[in-house]
């Protein structure tokens, strides 16, 4: 492979060793500023009987105690509205951002010194640039611009490359696709679910994306960038090469992207990070190949630092080796593959929102769905609501619902799905972090 | 005095300037007599000249006391 290939060849290709000797430099300095400066940490360590010098080797990483998302957001309320964590105050911030809020839930808020947010965007240049994004590309990005974190790091991403960019905020859908022509673009940045919502307003207009200029699209913010029959929809309704990348606002930016070798998983940025794998109910890790909760530390992020965050975040490691293109860097085989908690169990079946999304793309008349759980009495139901291109006919719909069906019974143990058809329009449309799952089986009659 | 990189490897020619480059940097932003243009500017090129030396794996510190 030519150093070309790589954003920082130096690391990228460190051998597994040398790559957990920087490791374990860094976990070092990061563990001595968390002990000097943050109040969460001087009490967690305490609490735990740690102290950064017991750290010898990176097996000595699980003697810190883990993070969780209920701690973090018990110190905000401690101590609002930061929390405990941050190692400074608003004052020696640039940055406030906030997560997504798509749950419902109070979101967490982060701040960023300058030199923070300078590293989120290094963080995307290794991503970007091991996809093949160079400094002649003209980006558009298709995201909101507000406090959610999202794709704010990528446009810096963009411009440190030397890339033309351009910051495709708040506007309509159609008038995204219009720019995006007219400006020329050959690389496309946005969710999975907003890359096939771009490309079906495309087709309402007239407009072959196929045969434009958009060679690659950059995705981000759901697991369905790496499910390969999303992921092939995309490609082929772009004509271009689609790479998976993930992140979250806790780190302020990616720790995986997909490089261009697109080896069907996403590698890991193992010179800023170190990513674990547990088993969600043990804690004890997993090994390769095996699916388990990812637990994050980060060297970035300096104001708040991020050690063995738990992310519910499920997925499998695998080998540097299972990728041709060089890096030392370990990848997770399928990108995120979902959260632990999101299968669902239907009649004594479990049934993951991936593999349901897995059939549906196989359908590529489907513009919109929704998995819907309800119960009555004692019976669990499950619905697939599907909303069809207007043009699909009654009689195709009626074939294609028992396909669907059938397709997804034999998935799941004979499984029972009710497909029933939504009217155009009907079904929420997702810009951010599509939420295609609804149980209603714990809300009260009426509720 | 030949330097090391964090992985304890001989440092290059380039590394080397780099460093001495964002050694510089840093010392600068540390005055207290600069004025808010030449503050501003040499905090943006001690934060790039960061990350090259952090990717680099030739330091990794915080520089939040120098206002970054």
């Amino acid at each position: 492979m030519g150093a070309g290939e790589y954003w920082n060849p130096k690391t990228e290709t460190l051998g597994r060793d040398e790559l957990a000797a920087l490791q374990l430099a860094k976990l070092h300095r990061m563990c001595d500023w968390a002990a000097a400066r943050s109040p969460f940490y001087q009490r967690s360590f305490r609490e735990a009987g740690f102290d950064p010098s017991q750290l010898r080797s990176l097996d000595d990483l699980r003697r810190l105690p883990m993070l969780t998302r209920d701690e973090w957001m018990a110190s905000q309320g401690e101590q609002p509205p930061f929390g405990l964590l941050p190692v400074a105050g608003r004052e020696a911030a640039i940055r406030w951002h906030t997560t997504s809020g798509t749950t419902g839930r109070e979101p967490i808020r982060v701040l960023d010194t300058a030199k923070d947010w300078a590293w989120q965007a290094e963080m995307w240049c290794y991503g970007l640039w091991g996809f093949g994004v160079r400094p002649a590309d003209t980006a558009y990005v298709a995201f909101g611009y507000g406090s959610f974190i999202g794709f704010w790091g990528l446009h810096y991403g963009m411009e440190k490359m030397g890339v033309l960019n351009v910051p495709g905020g708040a506007q309509t859908t159609e008038g995204r696709v219009r720019q995006l022509v007219d400006f020329g673009a050959t690389v496309v940045a946005s969710t999975p679910t907003y890359a096939l919502r771009l490309a079906q307003e495309a087709e309402r207009l007239g407009v072959d994306l196929a045969t434009g200029g958009v060679k690659r699209l950059i995705l981000s913010g759901e697991p369905a960038g790496s499910i390969p029959q999303t992921k092939a929809l995309i490609e082929r309704l772009w004509g271009a090469r689609a790479g998976d990348t993930a992140g979250m606002t806790e780190i302020g930016t990616i720790m995986i992207f997909e490089c261009s070798h697109q080896p069907g998983g996403t590698h890991i940025i193992e010179d800023h990070f170190i990513e674990e794998v547990v088993d969600p109910a043990s804690d004890e890790p997993v090994g390769y190949g095996e699916a388990g909760e990812r637990v994050v530390t980060s060297f970035g992020r300096g104001i708040i630092p991020l050690l063995r965050y738990r992310t519910a975040d499920l997925v499998t490691k695998v080998p540097a080796s299972r990728c041709a293109c060089g890096r030392g860097f370990d990848l997770y085989e399928g990108g995120i593959l979902g959260r632990v908690d999101d299968m669902k169990l239907v009649r004594g079946t479990n049934v993951y929102p991936r593999a349901v999304e897995g059939i549906v793309r196989e359908f590529p008349a489907v513009e919109e769905f929704q998995l819907l759980l309800t119960r009555e009495g004692h019976f669990d139901r499950i619905a697939l609501r599907v909303e069809p291109a207007p043009e699909v006919t009654d009689q195709a719909w009626a074939d294609m619902a028992e396909r669907l069906a059938k397709a997804l019974a034999e998935a799941h143990e004979g499984l029972r799905f009710e497909v029933e058809r939504a009217q155009a329009g009907e079904l929420p449309r997702f810009e951010l972090k599509a939420r295609r799952t609804v149980d209603r089986r714990d809300t009260p009659i009426g509720g | 005095m030949p330097t090391t990189d964090l992985l304890g490897r001989p440092t290059t020619e380039a590394e080397d300037e780099l460093l001495e480059l964002y050694r510089r940097c840093k010392a600068l932003l540390a005055r207290d007599d600069l004025a808010p243009c030449a503050r501003a500017g040499a905090r943006v090129a001690t934060v790039g000249l960061w990350n090259a030396v952090n990717d680099l794996a030739l330091e990794h510190e915080q520089l939040l006391d120098l206002g970054a």
